[in-house]
Formats: structure tokens, C-alpha cells, sequence
């Protein structure tokens, strides 16, 4: 309480060298930090029970360490402030951009897509998971960037969303050539989401989102997707077909989770998980594992945690600053999106298109770019609350 | 606009992500609430329809060693190329980039390589993989070097494909006693549905001494458990239970005996042939009198074992079976049936002698030729001794000398017959006493030992009541094939005689068996046991190769005692007698003893020689011979007991004798190829095996 006051007529301010928990913590939503870490170590747990079969304790290890990078990153960029905002959006854009091309030339292929950048010792970079950010910090960016300029609340002029429209299609495109169509439909609705909240006439979303669903026609018709992604939507349309082949996945996943009941079968106890039935258990289908093992209650409860995120990253948006508020439905708009498309292809709900779920997913590019997002959260909220 | 109130931005489009948001949220659950309480289509859980597989590791066969402990069948441990297809199903190319690496490097093609991995199916015709479909498929088997280090080198070119070590059978000596030691295959589906210990990925004996003690050799063959998903995809592997290589068996075979034998068969059968015979085939039988063991048995022509490693072609079966090359596949020694001869004449003059129908002091006529039933029977050359002992009937061997009684024994047993009684048929008893007729249960298996035949009254009757529809239409034909004038009548008259008359066993039939000729036959290996009895005091032994099974340890498991199945009812004293009248110390009073005059062992010696007539075909030379002898009480005792027989070679002495002599020259010579000269008498220590271990 004594030193905690401060008399704005003090010639300098005496920092302690321990700073109370209240003063160190001052500016951060910590329930927000909270929620992602109980999402990730429930990750942790669920990417052992699928693996420790297999690989024992690997996978475990590689999540927690993961986890522990993200947090740093989470940390250092919280310090951010509106300048450093600024100039963070391009870089990571630009970043991002590099990195997609390099892959096209030289990246390594898992299961079907040249998606990953060899960093060499076991390592690999996704640079489409960190372009989601990019592009949103970027728009919101080119968005505010006239603000003062122009009104508090006006919305972008058409030249800023045809530039908007150049930034969206480039990385867009890029990720669809990998091909990596999950990517793409999530960079597609985060940008939808800071289109929204940018105000952008609805003419222009509506106009947007027809030339994507064109593009989208155009790139089945063109072949530019691979069989196996139609195949994907194929199984998608009549899930009883082909149960050997991409159903396959599909198929066991379902078993899983329709098996756990309202309790699930008990941690590391779930038979199709420990038989190895659901392969790649430890990215893309991570959520069987939470719904054979712990039921209706944990699989649920993973829903449940995941809209407390959206609530709390909406509530910083609400009252952020008009880039970083940009910036937090994006981020929202991302994760939820994301979380939606994992689980639902889980749940038999959407087509199997190969994005792992936010912080529970095995995978370290997904969690260091998910890091850096909440770190953008936080940054935006210090502002706003500090 | 600027004087609009400063609020919070733009609700109502925040209200539209919030929308969306939620309803996504909504979504999920209530399609999580769905699928896992009220889905009436729950899909059935499948984990519990993991069923256990495994996958076989054949055990290595035991060694069959010699009675001296040096193997003549062994393990070696070779490089076998595996494809693992469940590793390359799991490649994004279905591994067909390695495929055609592997291709490259076998010297096929990615297609072929593809089809032999491919499990076998209806729908999958040959070429393709008969075992289990998680099991990796070998492609290659004895891999070069030169492969192996290629694959080891570049294992990330090479995934799914793997070297590993398998045993494979080894016959250090090549040919030597491949028709004792036998052949192995591959376990078939019949093999199978029969044994159910049996796994298709094993060997097993096929003949000789691998089939005979298949189950001593086989051992038990490893398995890895594997789990394996209602598609038939290895989920997890289980428990390993190791493979038990088979255990040694020791014969009694010796290396050194076997292996002179053989070559101075091949020799014997080069010379022959050079002297202008036919010498298509030929047999050697060494066996010990007084414990029933054999120590070599060699035929020509013989085969090379390896053929059957991994599987015989067709080609090679062919020939190893052909008639027109000798049929080399025939064990001669032990399965081949001749007629032998004069070497007969022991058991006739056993059978003479026991029954008063001759006595050794007194002599008997041996004229050149003597005319039984209208028929002329002669002497060997017509020769002419004149009255003779036994003694010098045998050591000249006369015909004639043995005519007349067996004819007079005929005609006595027609009188009792005509009386009502039964024939004697003293002669043929005493054959079937020394084993004639009957297989001699030898450690091989039960097709691979000849019986022997002999003519008698029931069987000629029984013979003719099946036979006689084909004499009498072949008398009726009379033979236009048959390009010689002679033998077209002679075999058109033989088959009308057959027709009307061939039930009639008559005084020359008699009189052809006293001297092992007519319908007698016997094996290399019975003569054998024949001689035996007359130098072990009349014990006719149910033979052995196997003396003794030892474990990987080197512990002697059980040891295989020859069976005395029965004694012959004949008298020390013809023995003895028999011994001395052939001993080749009379030199050329014995005609066995021609071959053998220089030789410094030759009074430690005796034999009789056979030259069996075979209508149509050269003379089977026969020589039974036995030594070193000695006394033991009153009887005459010998360490072996040689066998040698030699097709359309000519007389006993000229062929059968000089190619016993050199075995004898080994066994007896200044060096003896065999310690002490004589058989060994325990069982030989067997060292401990090297485990060849597979993957």
C-alpha cells in the first residue's frame, strides 16, 4: 500500500525489485491466459494418452515444451505497444509470405501437403499458420491506419479494400498451392471476421465472399486440389462409402467419441484410442481422444472453454483501441473458427481438411503462432485497462 | 457524424461474429450431445475384434553328424532380402519409389517385385506372397554382399525393406550320403492340414534321415505376436517367444568310410565301364556284425541334396527320377532289389545243413550242368569240379552242387502234398529267417527300404490268379515289338507257359532260389544283415543310421540301440564252418579272394562272390565280404561287414571285388582311415550349438 502509491509530483519512481504480484500481473487478462493454459495442458495429457502407446512419453515432452516457447512468446509479445503494433503487422505479413513462397520451392511434404519448412534437428515450421496472423495485424493495420485522419468510427474507403483484397488473395493463394485448404478456409473466415468489425460496407463482404466462393469453384474445376481433397468431401457427403480408405479416419474417430457415453471410458483407459485405430490421434484428431476417454463431460467442457476464449479475446476487442480491436476479432474469429472446423470434422460435421485444434493439438508452429495471438490479445488489453 | 456520441464501436456488426461465435459453439455441442447420448446408429466399438497373429520364425534344423561328431548336415546362416508391405502401403507413393530402387538393385522389375509381395487372393494370381499379409516378404534370399551393404547404407531409400540372417541347411560334403541324410521342403498346405505343429513358413524332412527323425531336427520355431486390426494391419506386437534350433542327431555313419565308399564306387563303376560293361548302377553297405549300426551305405548314382533347398524345379525332379539316366534319386544300397547270386548260398546251405540235407564231410556231385524237370541247368561257364565238399561248393561256388537237393527238397514236398500234407518249404523259411521278403525296419523311412522277394507254391498261385488274363493275351500276341528272333520266342513261349501253366511252382524254381536267382531278391543292405548273423551268432538286427540324439547343450538326450529282431535257427558250427570254407586266406580256392591275393590283410578275411543273371541285361556283380576276423570262444567273430553290388558289371570277383578291396585297403591298410580299425563304440562328444538367431 505504501509504495504502491504514487505522488505524480516525484521526481523519479522507485521500481522494487520485487514487484508485488498485483502490480506484475496489472494489465494482462488472466483468465484468458488461463483458459489457453488449461486448453493446453488438457492437450498435453490427451496427446499422451494417444501416443504413450506408441511412443511413450515423446510426445508428451515435445507439447510441454512447446507450451513453455509459447509462453515466452505470449509474454514478449504483450509488451507490444501501438507503434510496435505497426510494425509487427508488416513484418510478420511479409514473414509469412517469404516463408509460404520458400515452401513452395523447397518444403518437405506431410501427408499430402508441402506445408512444412525443414529447420533441420527434428524441426519444422508451418509459415501458414503464422501468416493468420500476419494478415490479420496487417488489415487491421491498413485499416485504422488513416484514423486520425478520418472519423473515430469511418468505415475503410474502397481503395483500402481493394489493397485489403490484394493482401487476402496473395497469401490465399499461396497456401492453396501447397495445398493446404484448411489453412485457406481459416485465413478466410479471420479475415471475414476483421472485415466485419472494420465496418467494410456489407457490398463489399458479400461481394468478397462470392469471389471466394467462385475461386473456390474455379480452383475443384481447375484440379488445382488434389484427389485425395476431393476424396475428403466426398466422404464428407456419404461417410458409410470407402471405410478402408479416407473414411477411415473419419470412421474410427466416430466410433471413438460415439463410444465414450456421457463420462467416457476413463483417462488412458479408451480402446480405440489405445488400439491405435484413429491415426494421425495426436494433431487433427485429438478431440476422439477427449471424447472416448472423458465423455460428454470432457469433450464438452473443451466447447465450453473454447467459448469463454472467444468471450474474453471479444471482450478486449469491445473495448480495445480501433487496430487492436481489429486485431481481437480476428483472433477470435481464427481460433473459434478453427476450434469449429476441428471438432466438427471430429464429429463427422465438416469435411476433413487437416487443422489441428488450438492449444489441445500436437504441433509446434499451431502453438507458437497461438502464443503470439493471445500475446496480441493481451498487448491490446494492457492498453485498453492499464 | 462528428457530433455522434463516442460509444462503443460498431455493436451491430460486433453482433454479428458474436452470432456466429455462439452458434458455431451451439453447433459443436449439440452434435457432441448427439453422437455420444442419443445416435440410435452408434457405430459398435471394434477395438475388441483385435485378434492375436503371429508371425513364425523358423527354427533352425538340428546337425546330423557323423559317428565321430563331424557335422554332415549343418546350419549356415545366410542373407535373406524382406519387403514389408504394410511399411509401404504407409509411403505416399505406396512405395513405389523404393520399389523400383529395390528393382534395380535385384536385377527385376518394380511390377514383379509388387506382384511377389502381393498377398495371394482369389483375385491375385501367382506371383504372390503365400504367408500372412503383415508378415514381411523375403525376395531375395543368399544375398550378395554387395546388395546388403547397399540396402544397410542407404536405409532411407530403402524403407520397409530389411536384411536379415536366416539358417539354411548345409551339406559340408556335398553328395556325400545324400541318400541316407534325405532331402528337406518346404512345408506345404498339406503338411499342415496333417500336422498342426507345422507352419509353412518351416522345412521339413522330405526323406532319409531328415524325414525319418523330422521331429528330433525340426525343433520349434519361434513366434512374434502381433495384434492386428479387423483389417488385418498390425496395431501392436507382443510377446516373442524364441526359436528352439532342432536337436543333433548322431548316426553311425563314419565320414571317412562313407566317403572312401563312394569313391570307390564311382571309381569302380569308371572302371567297368571302360572294360566295356554297361555298369549303369551300383551300391556299398558297411555295417558293424555285432551291434547292427551301419557305417556307410553309398549308391551310384547319387544326387546333390542343395537342389532341394528353397524348393526343387520341376527339371531337376525330371532328371533326378528319370529311368533313362539310373534314377538317381534311388537309394540302391538300402531301397534297390537285385538278385544276388551265388551270395545266397549262405542261406541255402544254411538251410540244407540244419535240415540233414547235406552234412560237411561228405562230398556231392558238381557237374557242368544238370537237367532238372527237362530243363538243363549249368554251372557258371559250364564248369566242372567234380564230387565236392561244401567247403569248395562255396569257395568255387557250383551251382550245380546246390540243384540237386533243393530240386530233391521240391519233390519231396509235392509227395507230402500229394498226400494231403503241407509243404516244408524248408528253403524259403529259412530265407524268410534271414529277413527275405521282409523290409528290415532300418531308421529310414518305410518306402525307402526294399523288402526282398522269394518264390514259393501261395505266392505263385496268388500271382498267377491276378496275372493270368494279361499272360495269355500277351501269348496270344506274341510279342511283334520285340525285334530278335530268340527272345521273341522265348518270351512268347514264357508267356504261354505263364498262361496255362504259371500257378505251378516247380523243382527249378526251387533249384534258381538256391543260388539267389529266379524270383529271389534282395537288397545290398539285407545281404548285408544276412552276413551278420552268420558272424554275430545268428542275430538279425533291425539296422540303424542313428545312434544318438543330442540337445543344444550337448547333453545326450537318448541314444538309439539297433533291435535283434530274430536269431536265425542255424548252428554255430555252419558258421564257423561257413566262415573258414570263404576265408580268403584259401586264396584261389575262394573265388572272392581273386582281387585280394597281394593283400597283407587278406587272411583276416572272407566273402562270397555273386553273379546273378538278369535276363535281357549284363550280370550283377555281388560281393559279401566281412574281417578282420576274430575269435570269441568258439566262434568266428568280424569287425565289419561289406556289401558291394554292381549292375551289368560281370562276375562277383571282377567288378564287386576290386571296388571292396580299396575300402577294405583304408579300413585295414598301414594307415587305417578309422582309429583302432574298427567301429566306434560311444558316442562321439557334440559340442554345444552356435545359435543362429533370425532378426
Amino acid at each position: 500500500m505504501t509504495l504502491v502509491a504514487r505522488d505524480p509530483r516525484a521526481p523519479f519512481t522507485l521500481t522494487p525489485p520485487v514487484l508485488p504480484l498485483e502490480r506484475r500481473t496489472r494489465g494482462y487478462d488472466l483468465p484468458l491466459a488461463g483458459i489457453a493454459l488449461v486448453l493446453s495442458l488438457a492437450g498435453a495429457v490427451l496427446v499422451w494418452a494417444a501416443t504413450k502407446e506408441s511412443s511413450g512419453q515423446a510426445f508428451l515432452y515435445r507439447h510441454l515444451l512447446n507450451l513453455a516457447v509459447a509462453a515466452a512468446l505470449m509474454l514478449a509479445t504483450s509488451r507490444l505497444n501501438a507503434r510496435l503494433l505497426r510494425l509487427f503487422g508488416p513484418v510478420m505479413y511479409l514473414g509469412s509470405l517469404f516463408g509460404l513462397l520458400l515452401v513452395l520451392v523447397a518444403g518437405s511434404t506431410i501427408n499430402g501437403a508441402k506445408a512444412w519448412i525443414r529447420l533441420g534437428g527434428g524441426f519444422e515450421l508451418q509459415p501458414a499458420e503464422f501468416m493468420k496472423l500476419g494478415l490479420i495485424v496487417g488489415m487491421a493495420v491498413l485499416f485504422t491506419r488513416y484514423r486520425d485522419d478520418r472519423g473515430e468510427d469511418e468505415p475503410p474507403t474502397t481503395r483500402d479494400v481493394l489493397t485489403a483484397g490484394v493482401l487476402i488473395a496473395l497469401p490465399i493463394g499461396l497456401i492453396l498451392l501447397q495445398p493446404d485448404l484448411g489453412s485457406a478456409m481459416v485465413l478466410g473466415c479471420a479475415v471475414f471476421g476483421v472485415l466485419i468489425a472494420a465496418g467494410v460496407p456489407a457490398r463489399w463482404t458479400v461481394g468478397l465472399l462470392v469471389v471466394a466462393v467462385v475461386i473456390a469453384i474455379v480452383v475443384v474445376k481447375a484440379g488445382v486440389l488434389h484427389d485425395y481433397q476431393l476424396a475428403r468431401f466426398e466422404v464428407f457427403a456419404h461417410p458409410d462409402r470407402d471405410v478402408q480408405g479416407i473414411a477411415y479416419n473419419v470412421h474410427q474417430a466416430h466410433i471413438a467419441i460415439a463410444n465414450g457415453g456421457l463420462f467416457g471410458r476413463g483417462l488412458f483407459d479408451g480402446p480405440q484410442t489405445n488400439g491405435g485405430f484413429v491415426p494421425e490421434q495426436q494433431t487433427d484428431f485429438i478431440y476422439s481422444v477427449a471424447g472416448e476417454e472423458l465423455g460428454l463431460v470432457g469433450a464438452g467442457a473443451i466447447i465450453v472453454l473454447f467459448t469463454f476464449l472467444c468471450w474474453r479475446g471479444l471482450r478486449i476487442a469491445r473495448a480495445g483501441d480501433p487496430t487492436g480491436r481489429l486485431v481481437a476479432v480476428g483472433v477470435v474469429c481464427w481460433l473459434a473458427f478453427q476450434a469449429f472446423q476441428n471438432i466438427g470434422m471430429n464429429l463427422g460435421l465438416t469435411p476433413v481438411t487437416g487443422v489441428p485444434l488450438p492449444f489441445v493439438s500436437y504441433g509446434g508452429s499451431a502453438m507458437f503462432a497461438q502464443g503470439l495471438a493471445l500475446g496480441l490479445l493481451q498487448a491490446v488489453h494492457r492498453r485498453a485497462f492499464d | 457524424v462528428a457530433d455522434r456520441p463516442r460509444r462503443p464501436p460498431s455493436p451491430r456488426r460486433f453482433g454479428i461474429v458474436v452470432t456466429l461465435v455462439i452458434s458455431m459453439m451451439l453447433t459443436l455441442f449439440a452434435r457432441l450431445y448427439y453422437v455420444q447420448l442419443l445416435d440410435p446408429d452408434k457405430p459398435t466399438q471394434t477395438a475388441h475384434l483385435l485378434h492375436d497373429g503371429y508371425i513364425v520364425v523358423p527354427a533352425a534344423r538340428g546337425l546330423i553328424v557323423d559317428a565321430r561328431g563331424r557335422p554332415l548336415v549343418q546350419n549356415t546362416s545366410t542373407q535373406e532380402v524382406t519387403v514389408d508391405r504394410e511399411v509401404l502401403q504407409k509411403l505416399p507413393d505406396k512405395g513405389r519409389a523404393v520399389l523400383s530402387r529395390l528393382a534395380g538393385l535385384l536385377g527385376t522389375t518394380a511390377d514383379r517385385l509388387g506382384k511377389e509381395i502381393t498377398p495371394c487372393s482369389p483375385k491375385v494370381p501367382a506371383p504372390c506372397w503365400t504367408g500372412q499379409p503383415y508378415q514381411p516378404v523375403p525376395v531375395l534370399s543368399d544375398a550378395p554382399t554387395g546388395v546388403v551393404l547397399t540396402i544397410s547404407e542407404h536405409r532411407e531409400q530403402y524403407a520397409g525393406v530389411a536384411v536379415q540372417t536366416v539358417s539354411r541347411l548345409e551339406y559340408p560334403y556335398g553328395t556325400l550320403a545324400a541318400h541316407v541324410l534325405g532331402y528337406t521342403s518346404d512345408v506345404t498346405a498339406q503338411d499342415v492340414a496333417k500336422n498342426s505343429d507345422l507352419n509353412e513358413a518351416d522345412t521339413i524332412g522330405a526323406s532319409g534321415l531328415e524325414q525319418q527323425y523330422d521331429s528330433v531336427l525340426r525343433g520349434s520355431d519361434g513366434k512374434q505376436v502381433v495384434q492386428l486390426s479387423p483389417q488385418g494391419y498390425t496395431v501392436s506386437y507382443g510377446k516373442r517367444i524364441p526359436a528352439e534350433q532342432g536337436d543333433t542327431l548322431v548316426t553311425s555313419i563314419d565320414l571317412d568310410v562313407q566317403r572312401l565308399a563312394e569313391q570307390s564306387l564311382a571309381q569302380q563303376i569308371r572302371d567297368s565301364r571302360k572294360a566295356g560293361k554297361p555298369a549303369t548302377s551300383g551300391a556299398v553297405v558297411v555295417m558293424d556284425p555285432n551291434t547292427g549300426r551301419i557305417i556307410a551305405a553309398a549308391s551310384y548314382p547319387t544326387y546333390d541334396p542343395r537342389l532341394f533347398i528353397g524348393g526343387i524345379s520341376a527339371a531337376d525332379y525330371r532328371r533326378l527320377t528319370d529311368p533313362a539316366a539310373n534314377t538317381p534319386l534311388l537309394s540302391r544300397a538300402i531301397a534297390g532289389e537285385y538278385a544276388p547270386g551265388s551270395t545266397f548260398k549262405l542261406i541255402t546251405s544254411s538251410s540244407l545243413y540244419m535240415h540233414d540235407q547235406i552234412n560237411l564231410h561228405d562230398t556231392y556231385p558238381c557237374p557242368g550242368s544238370l537237367t532238372i524237370d527237362g530243363r538243363v541247368k549249368t554251372n557258371y561257364d559250364s564248369e566242372v569240379l567234380g564230387p565236392v565238399t561244401l567247403e569248395n561248393a562255396l569257395g568255387y561256388s557250383c551251382d550245380t552242387f546246390f540243384y540237386r537237393p533243393t530240386a530233391d527238397e521240391y519233390y519231396a514236398d509235392q509227395s507230402r502234398l500229394a498226400k494231403g500234407k503241407p509243404a516244408r518249404e524248408w528253403l524259403q523259411h529259412m530265407a524268410a529267417q534271414y529277413g527275405v521278403g521282409r523290409v528290415p525296419d532300418v531308421d529310414l523311412p518305410a518306402g525307402e527300404q526294399a523288402a526282398g522277394s522269394y518264390a514259393d507254391r501261395e505266392t505263385r498261385m496268388a500271382r498267377w490268379k491276378a496275372n493270368r488274363a494279361q499272360y495269355c493275351a500277351a501269348a496270344r500276341r506274341g510279342y511283334p515289338e520285340v525285334k530278335d528272333q530268340a527272345d521273341r520266342t522265348y518270351l512268347t513261349q514264357l508267356a504261354s507257359e505263364n498262361c496255362t501253366d504259371g500257378w505251378r511252382y516247380r523243382a527249378g524254381d526251387n533249384a534258381d532260389m538256391s543260388i539267389g536267382q529266379g524270383e529271389t531278391t534282395m537288397s545290398p543292405l539285407q545281404l548285408a544283415l544276412a552276413y551278420s548273423a552268420m558272424l554275430n551268432g545268428g542275430r538279425i538286427w533291425e539296422p540303424t543310421f542313428g545312434w544318438g540324439v543330442v540337445d543344444g547343450r550337448g547333453k545326450v538326450v537318448r541314444t538309439i540301440e539297433p533291435k535283434v529282431r530274430n536269431r536265425v535257427p542255424v548252428s554255430q558250427k555252419l558258421f564257423n564252418y561257413v566262415t573258414k570254407s570263404l576265408s580268403f586266406s584259401r586264396g584261389w580256392a575262394v573265388s572272392g579272394a581273386f582281387a585280394y591275393m597281394d593283400s597283407k590283410y587278406r587272411d583276416r578275411i572272407g566273402g562270397k562272390t555273386g553273379t546273378a543273371e538278369v535276363f535281357g541285361k549284363q550280370d550283377t556283380s555281388w560281393l559279401a565280404t566281412w574281417g578282420p576276423t576274430y575269435k570269441q570262444g568258439g566262434s568266428t567273430r568280424a569287425r565289419y561287414v561289406m556289401v558291394g553290388m554292381v549292375e551289368q558289371a560281370g562276375t562277383g570277383a571282377t567288378a564287386a571285388g576290386p571296388m571292396l578291396k580299396r575300402i577294405w585297403d583304408g579300413l585295414l591298410g598301414p594307415s587305417p582311415i578309422v582309429p583302432g580299425a574298427k567301429p566306434a563304440t560311444t558316442l562321439p562328444h557334440v559340442a554345444p550349438q552356435v545359435r543362429v538367431v533370425r532378426r
